[in-house]
């Protein structure tokens, strides 16, 4: 039986006034590997925090391995809180999205987690280690100062500082948002091998849906503050360039394109619904609806009385209802080649 | 303009033919203000970490009190502390009146509001992300604040300086609580007081110069240690 890491019931947080997350429950079981996306301003940095148990929530409990560590909100209640957070947060180690190394060596950056536990023991060789997991040879880069660093060789040595703690749960917000495409695969493998050797829970937020697919195993779709799952509009992200005809297009990976009306800024984030999404099996003519796209069907599930299409548009991934009729009709089953078609001025912005 | 010329010349002689005097002086001034430094550090590097990193009602005023003893007069803290120390005072059975560490009592009292809020200033400077760093690498309690200590240590070493400085140039109270008495509690900046008194500038140049190169020789070691850091 698997247990239980995360248990959230009616998480609230938020700075202000405003409610910036809003999350009703989630369970996370041990050992799982999550990876969340969703637009800027979505609520993924804050959720990642209070997972860390860096940061409380303002209303909800957060159950951790069994120990709850968030709040409740009726008054009296205040007694049992966080009195263990201290020594729960030391199971969960956080990789902020713009890490931040204290001022002093590469080797006491990666040894200060380890020393604030009192692990003394073997400390120089689980230093060394997790600095090679990484892609940054001790011998070149242990006695660097903070300062001698490139940005992502910086990152790296936050995450091996992270790694050398072996924690029970890794959390990295945006952790490919600034790096080079070698740091980000570096990255990808450490982490890879943290799960593998260790065991290690992911959860991991990134634009990248293509580097998140390839480490995590399942995916929680964020918008605003809220965890949205089945149904939820498709989310395109950008970035937006001019186009012909008036229309701006977010370029896919082999030619491909969607276009769209009037995006607000270049990185703005689109919503695009479901339901406005119409499946052929042949290439559209005549039609009046500027995206026609191609893509393979990646999974159908019955949800009711539609049924739920994934569809891998050029790496992408978009989802869309259909009924049993129209699917009978189309004779679609994954792997099947579809087009996916929608208006330009279906697209809402974010 | 002879006088001040003496002075210079006096100043070498005092220094390099060991006059027992100026040595005792030197001796007293360096005791009270190392006695007062490592006190108001010990208490004031705290104080001003929790002021600058918790959160408690009245914050703000704290902080503004803080900042107005920044320009605390060093004759009312020689006469407060007096009133404290003296044999009929409160803390009169301490038995501090006209000692070294009474001296430095009055001088962590000066000195403190300035480790203070020199001390939250470098703490409310750091970058926002340290917290959240030290937290999720699992530091708690007093680790937080040795870290945070530790990232503002160039400011820290600062703040040492300037507090020093003050310690070791004031003469109010030092005067009021030590007395002035030759080879006791004579310290160099009651020595000038007394030299001027008397009439004797190039004593009291000789004595200043004298001053100076104390406060440079530590202002100097800092400048090394934060190389070093």
């Amino acid at each position: 039986m698997t247990s239980l890491l995360y248990e959230l019931e009616a998480v609230r947080h938020g700075y202000g006034n405003a409610f910036t997350l809003d999350v009703p429950r989630l369970v996370l079981e041990e050992g799982a590997s999550v990876g969340l996306v969703g637009p800027n301003g979505s609520g993924k940095s804050t959720l990642l925090r209070i997972l860390a148990l860096i940061e409380e929530p303002r209303e909800g409990i957060v159950r951790f391995c069994g120990a709850a560590v968030g709040h409740e909100t009726r008054p009296g209640a205040g007694g049992r809180r966080i009195n263990g957070r201290s020594h729960l947060r030391r199971d969960v180690a956080i990789l902020l999205q713009d890490p931040y190394l204290l001022k002093k060596t590469v080797f006491d950056n990666v040894a200060y987690g380890l020393k604030v536990r009192g692990e003394r023991e073997g400390l120089s060789a689980r230093v060394g280690e997790a600095l090679e997991f990484v892609g940054l040879p001790p011998g070149r880069f242990a006695k660097r100062r903070w300062h001698e660093l490139s940005g992502g060789e910086s990152h790296r040595v936050a995450l091996a500082a992270r790694l050398a703690v072996r924690p029970k749960v890794l959390i990295l917000d945006e952790p490919t948002a600034s790096v080079d495409r070698q740091s980000a695969r570096l990255i990808k493998e450490a982490v890879a091998e943290a799960r593998r050797r260790h065991g290690t829970a992911l959860i991991i937020s990134s634009h990248d849906q293509v580097w998140l697919g390839g480490v995590a195993g399942e995916t929680l779709k964020m918008y605003d503050g809220r965890i949205v799952e089945h149904g939820a509009p498709n989310i395109l992200c950008g970035p937006w360039r001019p186009g012909e005809n008036g229309l701006w297009r977010m370029a896919l990976k082999d030619g491909q394109a969607i276009s769209a009306v009037d995006p607000p800024r270049p990185d703005a984030a689109a919503l695009l619904d479901p339901t406005s999404i119409i499946l052929t099996t042949t290439r559209p003519r005549g039609v009046s609806a500027q995206n026609a796209l191609g893509g393979t069907i990646a999974s159908m599930t019955a949800e009711g009385k539609t049924i739920r299409v994934e569809i891998d548009v050029s790496g992408l991934p978009l989802h869309c209802t259909i009924t049993p009729p129209a699917a009978e009709s189309l004779k679609i089953l994954p792997g099947r080649r579809v087009y996916v078609v929608f208006k330009a001025s279906s697209l809402h912005w974010y | 303009m002879a006088y001040i010329i003496e002075g210079f010349l006096k100043a070498w002689e005092l220094l390099f033919t060991g006059h027992p005097e100026t040595y005792s002086a030197v001796a007293v001034t360096l005791k009270a203000t190392s006695l007062s430094i490592a006190g108001s550090l010990v208490t004031g590097l705290p104080a001003g970490f929790c002021l600058a990193y918790c959160t408690f009602p009245g914050k703000k005023f704290l902080r503004a009190l803080v900042d107005t003893l920044l320009a605390l007069p060093t004759v009312v803290v020689g006469l407060l502390v007096y009133a404290f120390v003296t044999y009929r005072g409160p803390l009169g059975k301490l038995g501090l009146l006209f000692t070294i560490p009474g001296m430095a009592v009055a001088q962590i009292v000066l000195v403190f509001p300035i480790v203070v809020s020199l001390t939250a200033t470098a703490v409310e400077g750091l970058d926002r992300r340290l917290r959240p760093t030290l937290l999720g690498l699992g530091a708690r309690g007093g680790q937080l604040l040795s870290a945070t200590l530790s990232e503002s240590r160039f400011a820290i070493f600062t703040a040492s300086a300037t507090a020093y400085g003050r310690a070791i140039s004031e003469v109010g109270a030092s005067m009021m609580i030590g007395g002035n008495i030759k080879w006791h509690t004579r310290t160099i900046t009651t020595a000038i007081a007394l030299e001027t008194g008397k009439g004797e500038f190039a004593m009291g140049i000789a004595l200043g110069i004298v001053l100076l190169l104390l406060a440079f020789t530590v202002n100097w070691t800092l400048v090394l240690l934060k190389r070093r850091s």
